[in-house]
């Protein structure tokens, strides 16, 4: 049966009840009759043989390129650049995508006979991956080549010795990525793509960069100004992120391109019933989600942590494809949209989403109130084309249960932030101008994001400019089932459950309004007319 | 009298103190120096004092011998090479596990296991005396220097093989690290030559992927065990041609082991037989290549199979 | 004449401990030796002393500690049992110089009130609270008026003290404000202790009464580059930004704070907590007293830093190694005398008359309570914090005399049992 379309469903009194994301766990509310619910496509086909598409595409480059193994021979510097651990979502089952091509690109550098081989996991400024992490993504094999010999780096932006400037865009914008990569004679990057933002000129020129670089385009105007960052066409992120990738080839850096692309076939079997549609679920769909829910409502909140960051996801290559950047991603955007696209014509006045307890900044880690924030006013926000799928001064009302909890390894800055920033101020500018840089040059934090796990110092802040185009567009943001004081802290508004968030929701839209359900994960993107 | 005994034998409580701690050295008298018999310097007669070779040859086949064969599943391959050795013999394999002297040890035939010693490397084996204790029970262990030819080892080594003792020894002079074989030293072929004794090439296969050096990892997997052709010294052939010669005849033993015994005996005439030391290439390069059954960790083995039905390499 | 008296009565010493560890800070109070008796006038001890009606008598974190038997054995022998507490009094004289005045009472009993001539050197320098005479001269042993049991103290229908330790009240100081002027002596003296020269990052543990008033005084009297004040409590953190604190911090937030402000790099524990910094804030001034405290402080002052004590501290076990190795001074501040100032030597209390003038103090008196419901009153300000209140004062003013200042919460009102709702 071939996968089905995605489509908007409208609410009427025979409609079941709707299942809905709460962080480490879901619900099933009721919806108001006459909402309508966005449903992704269902996830389509794999490829088949998805080694032999891998060898396929580097064999058959997209774009002015040279197929892989003719840019291979002996005595050259090769530089394998991957994404880091915040894709694919949830972690992806073994092998990982860039185990398969890693291997296939290795097995080409062995017979062509290149010796200097090093692999650079593009954190930009993300923390560090840990051994089993690193494990896990490019498999034991390319794991015992090349850790032991600390030929398996991850990027440092802090480390001025390690980092090169390559100039100044045409809009002044400084260009400064990692040196070993810049001065390779053959870069390769592995992306995956699962969002329409990942990858095209933005792998190298943010996953390489420093942060001399990277506040160009991970700012406040910038994020104002892309509507949405899921779409290149109209993204400003995109446009700074595609001058520097221009002056980067220009500057002499030769690059292969590999980017991938994913099915939307987030979850497992037993966790089925959250891919399906709720019509749609059998008696075994049924007895698994109370089986689920139950079991994690009583589980304490460490197990079902780890339950649920344990969870690897079966979903499988789509597409790959090889070659020069522009040509490439191209071909990748084609792909992302095959899975993804649902067509929704006009706006809602409000928009409501229930978050899970991922998103690419907490992976194996706690999900605190700042990436909350991201999450549903960054990321589920913004997967839209062409208008949003909220009005101008519309509502969006997120269900998640929004610990006050930081972990303390992974995010120190976002605890300083805040309780030191946000208590004193919300608004956007004014944390950029007053506490951005700070909390960038921080030896402290410099100290963690370079030896320990730790994001870096000003990665909060950017978690924050994410939400600067919803929170400018929005007219008030109510979280159902948060905590109270971590709501209030960010501004936003709490209540206790869906109805009463609705309550609220009209003081700002007015009596009856217009409700749409953003029903994702699994991912999908809104093509909004 | 009686009480001048008495007096003699009454202690004070400062006598007390000096009955019960050891006294401290008075400065006037003049001190040796502590005696080192570990090391090098360890005894290991006693070990070989008949009493001892009985418990360890019980201990040998009814402890040891079953518990390696619960977790290394050996093949034996060649047994049939030992048969027209008469008298001791030198048995040099490849080292890439704690676990191959033990295996070696066991998977010899009897009138062999119970007369074999196992040169061990001296300063990992007989650094501390219950250490050096264990391993002389044990494995009939005798300390060696890992590089050069210490000159007592040497003396006691050659002084056993003429009393009929065979002699396990590890020609690399220590574990393989990243999986390819190391350069095989003189020891073997210089006692050889002084001992007018045969050597026995041979190779074991799959212990790395069991317990790996370095790695404190237990994973039970199948292990086989090649012997080859007994070598003899040319007339004339000084102890480092002959050891270059054992190190080629592992690798003809590595070549059987990988592929299958007709085309290895094809690549040993042609001379085309995969380099016991694998390529000269970058380290990473050299991991790339190693045959599975060198891999540290199977898991990826299994992995790239599970992915491959059929193998590219049939 | 009516006054509370703290016998010496070792049963109920005990009895007092044991209840204010079990049920809590001030529960001690109804089985401890306080008691509320008739006492006759006191004896003149000497000329120069004059006779006080006291209008407000405050009580201090002291006088908690000793009623709930926390207070260290080093005072044994400067307390005279029995003794009337209460050494923060504003009251009227009879006779004397400043007969009829208004005054606040200097509450140190130094040279010139124990009749001790000369003077010994402490107190010719005007440093009365150094005075090394104490507890010799023509009075009983006694640290302070309210310690000793010659001079009565300001828990009581009268008390008597030396023409020396009278400061009067203008007319337009209010009751209230004026009962503040020796908490903010004690504050002010601490500050001065603190000895800035300018621009040094500073963090204040605390912010009860004490901890309010050093900050109040270190913004007025001195230049911090950057003032924190740690507080737990809603109330106290909105005092503390309004008398002149740059960020207010939650306690579980304070090394977080003092990292940030100073830009130091840290040590962690395993679970990632900061346990100490490698760096560190200029000046801590703990107005806690307790061991966590101290070794807040310890963990957060930077090498050759300073740390001033002027919250009580009794016997604390803290680990100075972190004293030893970073070559902290560890300073302790009580009382006050005289300070050296820009503009010349100062007397404590002048001081902190302008500083109750200009920072408003009055605003920090929360709630007055006869004599006769001295429990609640003690158990009240025992709970300060948690119950949204500053200073708890006993009034002794006859009904109708005394003028409410700004700010004051009447005992009973909707504002004294106030909590706000406030989250952090």
């Amino acid at each position: 049966m071939s996968p089905r379309p995605g489509f908007v469903l409208e609410v009427d009194r025979s409609t079941p009840p709707t299942l809905m994301w709460h962080g480490e766990g879901f619900r099933l509310e009721r919806l108001p009759v006459g909402t309508r619910i966005v449903y992704g496509p269902e996830p389509i086909a794999p490829l088949a043989d998805p080694d032999a598409a891998i060898r396929h595409a580097l064999d058959h480059p997209l774009g002015d390129s040279a197929p892989l193994s003719t840019l291979l021979r002996p005595g050259m510097q090769l530089t394998i650049a991957f994404d880091d651990i915040s894709l694919p979502l949830p972690p992806m089952r073994a092998p990982d995508v860039r185990q398969r091509v890693i291997e296939a690109v290795l097995d080409l550098a062995a017979a062509g006979g290149v010796d200097d081989v090093v692999l650079i996991a593009a954190l930009a400024l993300h923390r560090r991956m840990t051994d089993p992490e690193l494990r896990h993504a490019l498999g034991d094999r390319i794991f015992e080549a090349f850790a032991p010999h600390g030929l398996l780096l991850q990027h440092d932006a802090e480390d001025p010795s390690n980092l090169v400037h390559l100039g100044l865009t045409d809009h002044g914008e400084d260009v400064e990525i990692n040196r070993r990569a810049a001065e390779s004679d053959l870069l390769v990057y592995v992306n995956i793509n699962i969002v329409a933002m990942d990858g095209g000129h933005k792998s190298v020129a943010t996953g390489l960069a420093s942060y001399r670089s990277i506040k160009h385009h991970h700012n406040v105007r910038t994020m104002q100004h892309s509507r949405s960052f899921m779409d290149v066409r109209n993204s400003e992120l995109h446009t700074s992120n595609w001058r520097m990738g221009r002056l980067i080839a220009e500057a002499g850096v030769k690059l292969f391109q590999i980017e991938t692309t994913l099915n939307t076939d987030q979850f497992p079997e037993q966790l089925g019933f959250l891919q399906k549609r709720e019509w749609e679920w059998t008696i075994r769909d049924r007895a698994s989600f109370l089986v689920s829910s139950t079991a994690l409502d009583r589980s304490p909140g460490e197990l079902t942590r780890k339950v649920f960051h344990a969870v690897r996801a079966p979903h499988n290559l789509t597409s790959v494809q090889a070659g020069a950047v522009e040509a490439v991603h191209e071909s990748t955007l084609a792909n992302v949209h095959r899975q993804q696209l649902v067509e929704v014509s006009g706006q809602t006045d409000v928009l409501t989403m229930g978050l899970p307890y991922i998103c690419p900044y907490n992976v194996n880690s706690t999900m605190n109130p700042i990436l909350v924030a991201c999450l549903g006013l960054g990321y589920f926000f913004n997967l839209y084309r062409g208008k949003p799928l909220v009005r101008e001064g519309g509502v969006v009302i997120m269900s998640h249960p929004t610990p006050w909890e930081f972990n303390p390894v992974h995010h120190p800055s976002y605890i300083d932030f805040f309780e030191q920033v946000l208590a004193e101020t919300t608004d956007q500018f004014e944390i950029e101008s007053k506490y951005e840089e700070s909390f960038a040059t921080d030896p402290w934090y410099v100290h963690l994001y370079r030896t320990s796990y730790a994001y870096h110092g000003v990665h909060p802040f950017y978690m924050w400019y994410w939400c600067a185009h919803a929170l400018q567009h929005l007219g008030r943001v109510i979280v159902v089932g948060g905590d109270r004081a971590a709501v209030r802290r960010m501004g936003f508004s709490p209540a206790s459950t869906l109805a009463d968030a609705l309550e609220i929701a009209e003081d700002v839209v007015g009596r009856d309004p217009s409700i749409t359900h953003f029903h994702a994960p699994p991912v999908l993107l809104a093509d909004v007319t | 009298m009686t009480r001048g005994v008495r007096g003699a034998v009454r202690l004070g409580g400062a006598g007390v103190r000096f009955v019960a701690e050891r006294p401290a050295w008075p400065g006037g008298a003049a001190a040796p120096l502590p005696e080192r018999s570990l090391g090098v310097d360890y005894d290991t007669a006693w070990a070989r004092r008949y009493p001892v070779r009985l418990a360890r040859a019980m201990f040998l086949d009814d402890v040891t011998r079953p518990i390696l064969h619960l977790a290394l599943s050996p093949r034996v391959i060649g047994l049939e090479h030992l048969d027209p050795v008469k008298g001791p013999m030198i048995l040099a394999a490849n080292h890439a596990s704690h676990l191959d002297t033990g295996l070696l040890l066991s998977s010899l035939p009897a009138r062999l296991r119970h007369r074999t010693m196992v040169a061990a490397a001296a300063d990992y084996f007989f650094d501390r005396r219950w250490k050096a204790a264990v391993w002389s029970f044990g494995l009939a262990a005798i300390p060696m220097e890992r590089s050069k030819v210490n000159r007592r080892s040497a003396d006691l080594a050659a002084s056993l093989l003429k009393e009929g003792w065979s002699l396990i020894i590890f020609p690399e002079g220590g574990r393989t690290a990243d999986g390819w074989g190391q350069e095989f030293k003189g020891g073997a072929a210089y006692l050889a030559k002084r001992c007018d004794v045969p050597v026995i090439p041979v190779h074991l296969r799959g212990t790395r992927a069991v317990l790996a050096k370095s790695s404190s990892r237990l994973r039970p997997g199948a292990t086989e065990i090649r012997l080859g052709d007994a070598l003899r010294p040319h007339e004339g052939e000084d102890a480092r041609k002959f050891a270059a010669r054992i190190e080629h005849a592992v690798a003809t033993l590595a070549d059987e082991a990988e592929s299958d015994w007709w085309s290895a005996r094809h690549r040993a005439a042609a001379g085309t037989t995969p380099p016991f030391r694998g390529p000269e290439a970058s380290p990473w390069r050299r991991e790339w290549s190693l045959p599975d059954s060198a891999r540290k960790d199977q898991r990826a083995v299994r992995d790239r199979r599970r992915r491959q039905p059929w193998s590219r390499d049939d | 004449m009516k006054a509370l008296q703290f016998e010496r009565n070792l049963p109920r010493f005990a009895a007092a401990r044991v209840a204010s560890a079990v049920a809590g800070s001030g529960k001690g109070v109804r089985v401890g030796p306080l008691e509320l008796v008739e006492v006759d006038a006191l004896p003149m001890p000497g000329p120069d002393w004059v006779r006080i009606r006291p209008r407000l008598a405050g009580i201090c974190g002291s006088d908690l500690a000793t009623l709930d038997g926390r207070s260290s054995r080093y005072f044994e022998q400067l307390v005279s049992f029995p003794f009337v507490p209460g050494h923060e009094i504003v009251g009227d004289v009879e006779g004397g110089r400043l007969d009829g005045r208004r005054v606040v009472i200097e509450p140190v009993l130094g040279c010139e009130a124990r009749g001790i001539n000369p003077p010994c050197a402490s107190c010719a320098a005007g440093h009365k609270g150094s005075c090394e005479r104490i507890a010799f001269g023509h009075l009983r042993p006694g640290l302070q008026t309210g310690y000793c049991r010659d001079t009565g103290g300001g828990w009581s229908a009268g008390l008597i003290a030396h023409e020396s330790q009278l400061h009067e009240v203008p007319e337009d100081v209010s009751d209230e404000a004026a009962v503040m002027i020796e908490p903010a002596a004690c504050a002010v003296h601490a500050a001065c202790a603190a000895d800035i020269a300018g621009g040094e990052r500073v963090m204040v543990l605390g912010a009860g009464t004490l901890g309010l008033c050093v900050i109040a005084a270190l913004r007025s009297l001195c230049l911090p580059g950057a003032l924190v004040a740690v507080a737990k409590h809603p109330e106290q953190r909105r005092l503390a930004r309004d008398l002149g604190a740059d960020q207010v911090v939650a306690p579980e937030e304070q090394r977080r704070a003092a990292r940030r402000l100073s830009g130091s790099l840290a040590l962690e524990s395993d679970n990632g907590e900061i346990e100490r910094l490698t760096g560190g804030v200029d000046l801590v001034v703990d107005c806690v007293g307790s061991a966590d405290s101290l070794q807040q402080c310890l963990a957060v002052v930077r090498p050759r830093g300073k740390i001033v004590l002027v919250g009580m501290p009794g016997v604390l076990k803290v680990d100075l190694a972190p004293l030893w190795q970073r070559e902290i001074e560890l300073r302790g501040a009580y009382a006050y005398g005289i300070e050296d100032r820009p503009e010349g030597p100062r007397v404590t209390f002048d001081l902190a008359l302008e500083l109750v003038r200009d920072a408003r103090l009055e605003r920090l008196v929360s709630a007055r309570y006869p004599l006769e419901r001295y429990e609640d009153a003690v158990a009240h300000a025992a709970s300060a914090g948690r119950r949204g209140a500053v200073k708890i004062v006993f009034d002794l003013r006859k009904a109708g005399a005394g003028s409410g200042g700004p700010g004051t919460e009447q005992v009973g009102g909707p504002q004294a049992a106030r909590t706000t709702k406030e989250a952090k």
